[in-house]
């Protein structure tokens, strides 16, 4: 088992900082690749933002 | 990574760890709870027990959503699972939750379609996929997860998806606490409070700890050095006789939290009048299920759900160890009869229970716990 595969997905421990790669058609940030991170709690984003996100959702915005 | 790397630098730990060490006060025993399951994690994975003095003591609370979920809502969720007609999604850790008769999973390995997922989005991108079978999502976390259930929730009445509902299990932290504090054989100096759940509900509703319980509070973040500087501003309160709620995870958690995310909890939830607790039993107002408007989005509604009750298992003693009652090693069946592998209780299933941490990580520290 690797390191990481101890997070557990449901816990605030998952809660992980992510950066904005680029915004998709309906405003969801797209990070790390494919990652599709709903941003109704946030308000808009842009590129290059950075992100808190739990289970799909940003929960919070951090310093870019 | 920024908001990571810097977190973690050894240097840094082992000076905070001699301040600490400095600061504490000899001939004293100081018990802190850490609420939240990613502390635990954090606690074990990065071995900050070791850095702290020996008369510093860390205990584990009710923080990990996994761990408390009773056994009857695991068979009521099964018994859902086991419908021909439904998918049903869950986050992987409650797949090897055991209820009375078996987990998910074993649901699964009898025919049951039982899917994992990362977020409730997944299991609505399912119904999309799948408008002939019904997909239930299996709820559980709390407010952190809540408002990504909510989103989706709404999300699936704008797009008008008739065949995916939730099985409700959110709870909510300021109620356990307040039932852990009733409890006549606990005794704690103070409370590292959890960042994320803050970065949802802010600061503020923790403000009951020093009011009503004069216990002070700090919330933290997740990192190693988040953690240690946590401790750090506690033992402080404790030295100068203050009690209130501090933020050390003030890059991310405002005081009064995230308004969007509160707003969508309060359009789409309401308070259950009870909920059962693994291990400590109901408490009031306490869990959250969804309000009339969505009943039709509603599992519960949706589908007959038994309503099992399960007791706990006798040689099972999460409800101690959830408590902060007892260490997870001093639990009967931990390790023997209690294994990641085969759990008999929640504590033990996912990694930011207090048992599995322990076990994948904290048995060295056993001995020096031993005083």
């Amino acid at each position: 088992m690797s390191a990481e595969s101890f997070h557990c997905v449901t816990c605030a421990d998952e809660a992980l900082p992510m950066r904005v790669e680029s915004v998709a058609a309906d405003g969801a940030a797209v990070c790390a690749g494919d990652i599709q991170v709903l941003t109704d709690l946030v308000g808009p984003v842009a590129e290059g933002d950075r992100l808190l996100v739990h289970a799909g959702v940003a929960i919070a915005r951090l310093e870019a | 990574m920024r908001f990571v790397d810097e977190f973690r630098d050894a240097e840094l730990g082992r000076a905070l760890a001699a301040e600490i060490l400095a600061g504490v006060e000899p001939g004293r025993r100081y018990k802190v709870m850490e609420v939240c399951g990613g502390h635990t994690h954090t606690i074990y994975r990065y071995g900050i027990d070791d850095l702290l003095p020996e008369n510093v003591e860390l205990v584990h609370g009710p923080g990990c959503p996994v761990c408390v979920i009773p056994m009857g809502r695991v068979d009521d969720g099964i018994a859902l699972a086991r419908r021909p007609e439904v998918i049903f999604t869950c986050f992987g850790d409650m797949m090897r939750v055991p209820g009375g008769d078996g987990c998910l999973l074993d649901a699964r390995a009898g025919g049951a379609d039982v899917r994992m997922v990362y977020s409730p989005l997944d299991a609505l991108r399912l119904a999309r996929e799948h408008p002939e079978r019904e997909v239930v999502f299996f709820a559980i976390g709390f407010e952190t997860t809540a408002p990504s259930t909510a989103l989706t929730l709404l999300r699936a009445r704008a797009e008008g998806v008739r065949n995916f509902s939730v099985f409700c299990n959110h709870v909510l932290i300021v109620p356990p606490l307040r039932a852990l504090l009733r409890s006549p054989d606990l005794r704690l100096d103070g409370f590292i409070g959890p960042g994320h759940v803050a970065t949802v509900v802010g600061a503020r509703p923790f403000e009951f700890l020093p009011a009503d319980h004069h216990k002070p509070v700090v919330i933290a973040g997740f990192e190693p050095l988040d953690l240690l500087q946590a401790v750090h501003m506690l033992l402080r309160q404790l030295a100068e006789g203050r009690c209130q709620v501090e933020n050390q995870y003030t890059r991310v958690v405002p005081y009064d939290g995230n308004p969007q995310a509160l707003r969508v909890l309060e359009q789409v939830f309401e308070l259950r009048p009870h909920f059962e607790w693994r291990g400590l039993g109901f408490i009031s107002h306490s869990g959250l299920r969804l309000r009339d408007e969505f009943a039709d989005l509603d599992a519960e509604h949706r589908f007959e759900v038994p309503g099992v009750r399960v007791a706990d298992p006798k040689a099972c003693q999460c409800g101690e160890v959830l408590k902060g009652v007892i260490k997870p090693w001093e639990c009967k069946v931990f390790g023997t009869a209690c294994t990641p592998e085969r759990p008999i209780g929640t504590c033990m299933v996912s990694s930011e229970g207090a048992c599995a941490a322990y076990y994948n990580f904290g048995r060295l520290a056993r001995e020096r716990e031993v005083v």
